[in-house]
């Protein structure tokens, strides 16, 4: 059994080196007779067998008794472990690919693709109101009961819907922006935008995207794309958030005196009553055609969903 | 014989393996190589590096000189009467196959062998059964045996004076004087007898007799094949060229004389100047002191690892092994027995089938772990030996 790994061990080191590209072929050798029903002739096995029994002999005879008597033993068990750690590989590498993490759609462990978790991260929904990332009580996310219609939205009756729920000052949020942006460039995908002002001194930014949004068709993605670009310093007064009304070429003052309205703050009111609805836990928060996806994931995360 | 002062001949003592001296017990294979031959064969390299018995300037004479002493020690070693009897070659086996393809046999004729030949001693006559040259084998060791296969078509005897597998000699002066007795030459393969002990080849009454350099401190790729005189000069070189030849036409050629018509293109001079010291070193030593240190480690060695499980192969009385032990452990591969001692004590031994597959496919055996002792080996390697295989032992 041992040559089982020996031929993997030394076939990837047999990349880098001559000498073990030949104890390769030995194991492969080795590894072919046994598949076929013959006996391993070349050594190789006796070979490892001695040196690991020899090395821990002069450290520990003990435990050299125990590797020699049970060494076919130890090598399938070293041998399941090492085929188990490959599925397992392989199905965390397939579910980054489809997930962005190793562990399946929406979970957070770790995960050696993405050691540093950064698609993974997420800032929570409503524990302090502070953008702060850490566990939440997660519930299911859905979109069923939502009124997608009160949010920001561009409407092309394509394919997809795309429903983006973030918060402007969020870092995650603003991580994942450039893919979400991307993928609004497309033109068979419906976008919605739902701003959860998780920190409660950037509410404002709700009322000034409504009144953008009511000012002209599409005007709220140009306004998200100054603010998602912008210092998150910005976004807690409302003057650097008039400033970016200004830069997409709207009236700071018409817009401020919207924002200022009972009915837009009703709306706002009413777009954060909507949004807790989906049973969000963290942002952001993307629904793609009504599957959801939290934490900044690689634009192939959200582009597989689409049909 | 100081074995300390010998040591300290040997650079190889200075190495570490994880922190400690090696214990080479693999000389039946190969020895270690003490200062005095490397610095004969550097000399060669740094003052004389040039061609012998061809070109005539000071470097090429001086070379020239210099083998014509190598050849001078070498015939010494062995006993031969005269310095052309001794033809400088790679190895044994070079010897043996010089002698098997030179020698003038044809169908209808025989070579005896015997059962424990090493596969140089034994490969070069299976080829000649082509030629219609018939092999016969006898029991190594048995006179009985031998006389019996000993018949009229026994053109040449062949055979080791010392089995390499267990180091078990055979009465190989006794065996020639019943080969001569029934008008057959006698090769002897003196690789394992020649490094060990005193060996006279007039004492044996030897025809020819094959050794290698490299068993007996000198360099690898080192031996030499002795020859009655006579017998030379009959046999038809198998290699020849430059060096080979007095003079050539385009139609003819003139042969050399004995030995260099067996020397054929430019020879390996370090190598020689390095055997030539080598003998030197062991005559200074004293064959006598060699052969007497082997028999007394092989008799400690021996009784410290006898017990339980433990089978060695060939005479029970280690004096008749020299310094060889080949044996095996109930339970436990002698692959892995090498192995583990070398992994876990830095002893080196041989394992396998000591290139005489044939001896052990005849007895239904795969091998043994071969530990083969020599001038520079001690008792205190001894202890770690026994101690070692004690371990392993209990391994099982």
């Amino acid at each position: 059994m041992i040559c089982i790994l020996a031929l993997i061990v030394f076939g990837v080191l047999g990349i880098f080196s001559a000498t073990h590209r030949e104890m390769a072929l030995e194991a492969f050798d080795c590894v072919f007779r046994r598949v076929t029903l013959r006996k391993c002739d070349s050594g190789l096995d006796r070979r490892l067998k001695s040196q690991i029994t020899g090395k821990l002999m002069a450290k520990n005879p003990a435990v050299a008794r125990l590797a020699f008597r049970h060494f076919e033993l130890i090598s399938w068990f070293f041998t399941i472990l090492f085929v188990a750690s490959t599925v397992y590989a392989g199905i965390g590498g397939y579910n980054y690919y489809l997930y962005g993490n190793c562990n399946g759609p929406n979970e957070d462990g770790f995960c050696i693709f993405d050691p540093l978790g950064s698609n993974s991260k997420f800032s929570a929904a409503q524990a302090d109101e502070s953008c702060s990332a850490g566990p939440q009580e997660r519930g299911e996310l859905t979109l069923d009961g939502v009124n997608v219609e009160l949010f920001p939205r561009i409407d092309r009756n394509a394919a997809n819907d795309v429903v983006f729920i973030g918060c402007y000052a969020c870092p995650y949020t603003r991580q994942s922006y450039p893919a979400i942006r991307e993928l609004l460039a497309r033109d068979d995908v419906d976008f919605a935008f739902a701003h959860l002002p998780v920190k409660e001194d950037i509410r404002a930014a709700s009322d000034i995207l409504n009144c953008v949004n009511e000012a002209g068709s599409g005007k709220f993605v140009e306004f998200n794309d100054e603010l998602f670009s912008a210092d998150a310093s910005v976004l807690e007064n409302e003057d650097g958030l008039l400033d970016a009304v200004g830069r997409i070429g709207l009236d700071r003052e018409a817009i401020r005196q919207c924002s200022h309205s009972e009915r837009i703050q009703n709306l706002t009111r009413l777009q954060i009553s909507e949004i807790r609805k989906t049973g969000i836990y963290g942002t952001p928060t993307v629904f793609v055609n009504g599957e959801a996806v939290v934490g900044p994931k690689p634009l192939r995360v959200y582009a597989r969903l689409l049909k | 014989m100081n074995v300390e002062n010998v040591r300290r001949d040997f650079p190889l003592y200075e190495r570490r393996f994880n922190g400690s001296p090696p214990i080479y017990t693999d000389s039946a294979c190969v020895t270690l190589k003490p200062n005095q031959v490397i610095g004969a064969m550097s000399r060669y390299y740094r003052e004389f590096p040039a061609c012998a018995g061809r070109s005539s300037h000071a470097l090429g004479r001086e070379v020239s000189e210099e083998v014509k002493r190598a050849r001078e020690a070498v015939r010494k070693f062995i006993g031969a009467g005269r310095p052309e009897e001794v033809i400088f070659t790679r190895n044994t086996t070079e010897g043996i196959n010089l002698v098997a393809n030179s020698l003038k046999l044809g169908n209808g004729d025989a070579v005896l062998t015997s059962d424990k030949e090493h596969n140089s001693g034994l490969v070069p006559f299976l080829l000649l059964e082509k030629k219609g040259v018939r092999h016969k084998t006898f029991q190594f060791g048995d006179l009985g045996d031998f006389e019996k296969k000993l018949t009229g078509d026994v053109k040449l005897v062949s055979t080791a004076i010392t089995s390499n597998l267990d180091g078990t000699s055979q009465p190989a002066k006794e065996m020639a004087a019943l080969a001569h007795g029934n008008g057959s030459l006698v090769l002897l393969d003196g690789a394992q007898a020649v490094p060990n002990r005193k060996t006279s080849v007039k004492e044996l009454d030897a025809d020819f007799l094959a050794f290698s350099g490299h068993k007996m401190l000198g360099p690898s790729g080192t031996g030499a094949l002795y020859g009655k005189l006579d017998f030379l000069k009959a046999l038809n070189p198998f290699m020849v060229g430059g060096g080979t030849v007095k003079n050539s036409t385009q139609e003819d050629f003139e042969m050399e004389d004995v030995p260099e018509r067996f020397e054929a293109g430019l020879q390996d001079y370090a190598g020689i100047l390095g055997l030539a010291e080598a003998v030197k070193y062991l005559q200074r030593i004293g064959m006598e002191n060699v052969e007497r240190h082997e028999q007394e480690l092989n008799g400690y060695l021996s009784k410290g690892l006898a017990g339980p499980g433990m089978a060695i192969l060939g005479d029970a009385d280690p004096k008749s092994r020299g310094g060889v032990i080949s044996f095996n452990i109930e339970g436990i591969h002698h692959h892995e027995v090498a192995g583990i001692l070398h992994e876990s004590a830095n002893i080196m031994i041989r394992s396998g089938m000591h290139c005489a597959h044939s001896w052990f496919n005849s007895h239904s055996m795969d091998g043994s772990a071969r530990i083969s002792l020599y001038l520079y080996n001690t008792k205190e390697e001894c202890d770690a030996i026994i101690e070692a295989i004690g371990k392993i032992k209990r391994l099982i």
